[in-house]
C-alpha cells in the first residue's frame, strides 16, 4: 500500500467513497457484493488490499478473479475465472450458514437503525417512485454477519424512517434483530460521500465516526433528517491516495463507467 | 378462466398439468413463432430466467410482444427488458423480486406503469425468497422456512408468505409456499430435440423452474444430437420431461449476454432504457419500429446492426472471448481460446 496522500489531485465524492470502502475489507473474508458502488468498493479491495477475499454474487458465483468493472452482478465479466458458479438459492444458503463474513450493498433510502428501502417511495399502494424491488439485497443484510451499506448522503435519502423497509438493519433498536429471528449481525458501516457512520452498541443508532475531507459533523447532521449521534472521537477520513485513485482509475472502472 | 394468480400456489394443479405431459423422446423442435403460439396463451404468468440480461430468452419475449399476448402476469426474478410490456397493453401484473438494469437505474415503463396503477404489483419479494419459493416446487416441499424477508415490510405487503414459529427451535421463521408459474422459457447454450438443455455459466435458478412450471419452452443457440448430451450430461440443467418445445434460435439471448458465446450489448440496453423508452410515446416508436416493424429476431438484430453501422453480434462474440478466455474453453464447437493476441485493455475501455 502506498501511504502517500494526495491533497493536490482531484478526486470525486464518489471515488472517495470507493476507497473508503475498499479499506474495510479484510484480506481473506467473504464479501457478498451487491450491485452498483459496492461492485466498484469490492473490487478495488481485491485488488488493493484484500488479494484472498472472496467475492460471492446472488448469480451464483464465487471467487472470481476480477478484471475491470463489470455493469451488473451477473454476466461473464464478473464471474471471469470463478472456480464455483451454483445458483441463487445455494449462495444465499451458504451465507446464511455462515460464509458470508460481510454483505455489501446499496439503496434510495437508510435510516437511522439502518433499515434501508429499494422498494417506493411515498405509500406503497400508490407509490410516488416505483423503485428496483429488493434482489438479493434483503438476503443479504439477514444472512451476512456484517453488512456495509454506500450511498450519496441527503436528507431524503437518510430519513428518521424509510417509506419502505425492504431490507433489515437494526429494525426498531436493539434486541430486534434477535427477537425477528434474523441470524445476521446487522449493519456495521455506512460510507457517504460525507463521512463513515457506524452503530452504537446501546442504542443500534447510527453514529458518525468518521468525516469526509472538508466536511463538518455540522454539515453532515444538515443533510441527515434524524439526529445523527456523534462518536467522542470523530476523525478525518484519510484521502485516498496516489495508489488507490491509479488503480481505481486504471485497473478497475477505466472507462469511468460509475465512478465519475 | 382462473386469474393467473389463483393457479400460482396450487400444487395440485401443477400436479395434474404434470401428469399430463409426455415422458417419451420426442421430437419437440419447432419454430419460435408456433411455440409461442401454442404455448403462450393470453392470461398466463411467465417468469424470467437466466438473470435479467444473461442468458434470458430475449428473442421469445418479442416475440411473445409480436403476437400481441395479453394479460400475462410477470414473476421478475429479476425483470429485465420484457418489463416494459404493460405499455403495449401485453401485461397486467406483476411479482417483483427485482425490476432495473442495476448501476443503471430503474427501467422507465415499469416504474411509469406501477405509479400509474396501470401495472399491478401483485407482490414483493427478495431474490433468494422467491428462489427458495421455486425451490420448494422442485423438491417437492409444500413450503419452505426460510430467514429472508423477517422484520420488513416485504412480510407485510407480500399476501403469500407467513411468519411463522419454528416447530423445533421456536424462533421467527418466514414461510415461502412451492410456486408453479404458468409459463417458463429458458434460453440455452445447447439443446437436443427432446429439450435436455446444457448451458455454461451460473444456473440461476433454472433447474428449479423448469420443474415448476406448467410449460417450458426451450430456446437454445445451437440444436445438437441428444448422443452429444449423454456423453456430457454435467452442464445440462434442463430435463427434457419438463419440456414442451424446443426452437433454435442463434443469439436468442441478444441484447443480453451468453456466457461463453457473445456479451451484452451494453451500449444498446443502456441506450434503448435511459433515453428510447423515456416516455411513453417513445417507448411506442421503439416497439414499433423494432418488435412490431419486424419478422423475427434477425431481422431486429439486423435492423439495429444498420444503425449502430457494425456488426454488433461479430463485436459482441469479441468482447467475450476477452471475458472467458480459459473459463469456457470447451464450449461446443464454438472453440473459445485461439487468438488472444487481443489487446484487452483497449478493449475493455470501448466495452464496458
Amino acid at each position: 500500500m502506498n501511504d502517500v496522500q494526495v491533497s493536490e489531485i482531484q478526486y470525486t465524492p464518489r471515488e472517495l467513497l470507493a476507497c473508503v470502502a475498499a479499506r474495510l475489507i479484510k484480506d481473506g473474508e467473504s464479501v457478498f457484493v451487491g450491485t452498483g458502488l459496492p461492485l466498484v468498493g469490492a473490487l478495488l479491495a481485491h485488488k488493493l488490499y484484500a488479494p484472498n477475499m472472496m467475492a460471492i454474487y446472488e448469480c451464483g458465483a464465487v471467487d472470481p478473479e476480477p478484471r475491470v468493472l463489470p455493469w451488473s452482478v451477473s454476466g461473464s465479466w464478473t464471474y471471469h475465472k470463478a472456480p464455483v458458479i451454483l445458483s441463487m438459492t445455494s449462495v444465499f444458503g451458504h451465507s446464511r450458514a455462515g460464509y458470508a463474513d460481510v454483505g455489501f450493498l446499496g439503496g434510495a433510502q437508510i435510516d437511522m437503525y439502518g433499515n434501508i428501502n429499494a422498494t417506493v417511495i411515498g405509500d406503497y399502494e400508490h407509490p410516488r417512485v416505483r423503485l428496483t424491488g429488493s434482489g438479493g439485497a434483503n438476503d443479504i443484510a439477514s444472512l451476512c454477519q456484517r453488512v456495509i451499506f454506500m450511498g450519496l448522503h441527503l436528507p431524503e435519502r437518510f430519513p428518521e424512517r424509510c417509506d419502505y423497509v425492504t431490507t433489515p438493519g437494526y429494525l426498531d433498536g436493539p434486541g430486534a434483530r434477535e427477537r425477528t429471528g434474523l441470524p445476521g449481525g446487522g449493519p456495521w458501516r455506512v460510507i457517504s460521500h460525507l463521512g463513515v457512520m457506524g452503530f452504537d452498541e446501546a442504542t443500534c443508532r447510527m453514529k458518525l465516526i468518521s468525516c469526509h475531507p472538508g466536511v463538518t459533523p455540522e454539515v453532515i447532521q444538515q443533510f441527515t433528517g434524524f439526529e445523527l449521534l456523534v462518536s467522542d472521537d470523530v476523525v478525518e477520513t484519510p484521502k485516498p491516495t496516489v495508489e488507490e485513485l491509479r488503480v481505481l482509475r486504471e485497473e478497475v472502472d477505466p472507462c469511468q463507467l460509475f465512478v465519475f | 378462466m382462473s386469474h393467473a394468480n389463483e393457479r400460482l400456489f396450487d400444487h395440485a394443479l401443477a400436479r395434474e398439468a404434470k401428469l399430463k405431459k409426455s415422458r417419451a423422446e420426442k421430437d419437440k423442435r419447432m419454430t419460435l413463432q408456433d411455440a409461442v403460439a401454442e404455448f403462450v396463451q393470453d392470461g398466463d404468468s411467465i417468469i424470467e430466467t437466466g438473470f435479467a440480461y444473461v442468458r434470458g430468452p430475449m428473442a421469445a419475449f418479442w416475440e411473445i410482444g409480436r403476437q400481441k399476448k395479453k394479460d400475462l402476469v410477470g414473476i421478475f426474478t429479476p425483470g429485465g427488458m420484457n418489463t416494459a410490456w404493460h405499455e403495449f397493453g401485453g401485461m397486467e401484473g406483476c411479482h417483483v423480486a427485482y425490476v432495473g438494469v442495476e448501476m443503471r437505474g430503474l427501467i422507465s415503463p415499469f416504474r411509469r406503469g406501477v405509479e400509474a396503477g396501470t401495472l399491478k404489483v401483485y407482490s414483493d419479494w427478495s431474490h433468494g425468497g422467491l428462489a427458495l419459493s421455486l425451490l420448494a416446487a422442485e423438491k417437492g416441499l409444500d413450503y419452505v422456512a426460510c430467514r429472508s424477508m423477517l422484520g420488513t415490510d416485504i412480510m407485510n405487503t407480500n399476501p403469500y408468505i407467513k411468519l411463522a414459529e419454528d416447530p423445533f427451535t421456536g424462533d421467527p421463521v418466514c414461510l415461502v409456499p412451492a410456486i408453479y408459474p404458468d409459463v417458463a422459457i429458458i434460453h440455452v447454450h445447447h439443446a437436443d430435440r427432446y429439450g435436455n438443455g446444457r448451458i455454461w455459466g451460473p444456473a440461476v435458478n433454472d433447474t428449479s423452474i423448469c420443474v415448476a412450471a406448467h410449460k417450458v419452452i426451450v430456446t437454445c443457440e445451437r440444436i445438437v444430437d441428444t448422443l452429444d448430451i449423454r456423453a456430457n450430461p454435467y452442464q445440462v440443467i434442463v430435463p427434457h420431461y419438463t419440456v414442451d418445445a424446443v426452437c433454435e434460435v442463434p443469439y436468442g439471448a441478444y441484447p443480453g449476454d451468453m456466457p461463453g458465446m457473445y456479451y451484452f450489448d451494453r451500449r444498446l440496453q443502456e441506450r434503448v432504457v435511459r433515453v428510447e423508452w423515456k416516455t411513453a410515446e417513445s417507448t411506442r416508436e421503439w416497439y414499433e419500429k423494432y418488435i412490431l416493424g419486424t419478422r423475427d429476431h434477425f431481422e431486429m438484430i439486423q435492423l439495429i446492426a444498420e444503425d449502430e453501422g457494425m456488426n454488433v453480434i461479430e463485436y459482441l462474440k469479441r468482447l467475450e472471448q476477452l471475458a472467458c478466455d480459459a473459463a469456457y474453453c470447451g464450449i461446443g464447437s464454438w472453440g473459445i481460446g485461439g487468438e488472444r493476441d487481443w489487446k484487452y485493455e483497449e478493449v475493455a475501455k470501448r466495452a464496458i
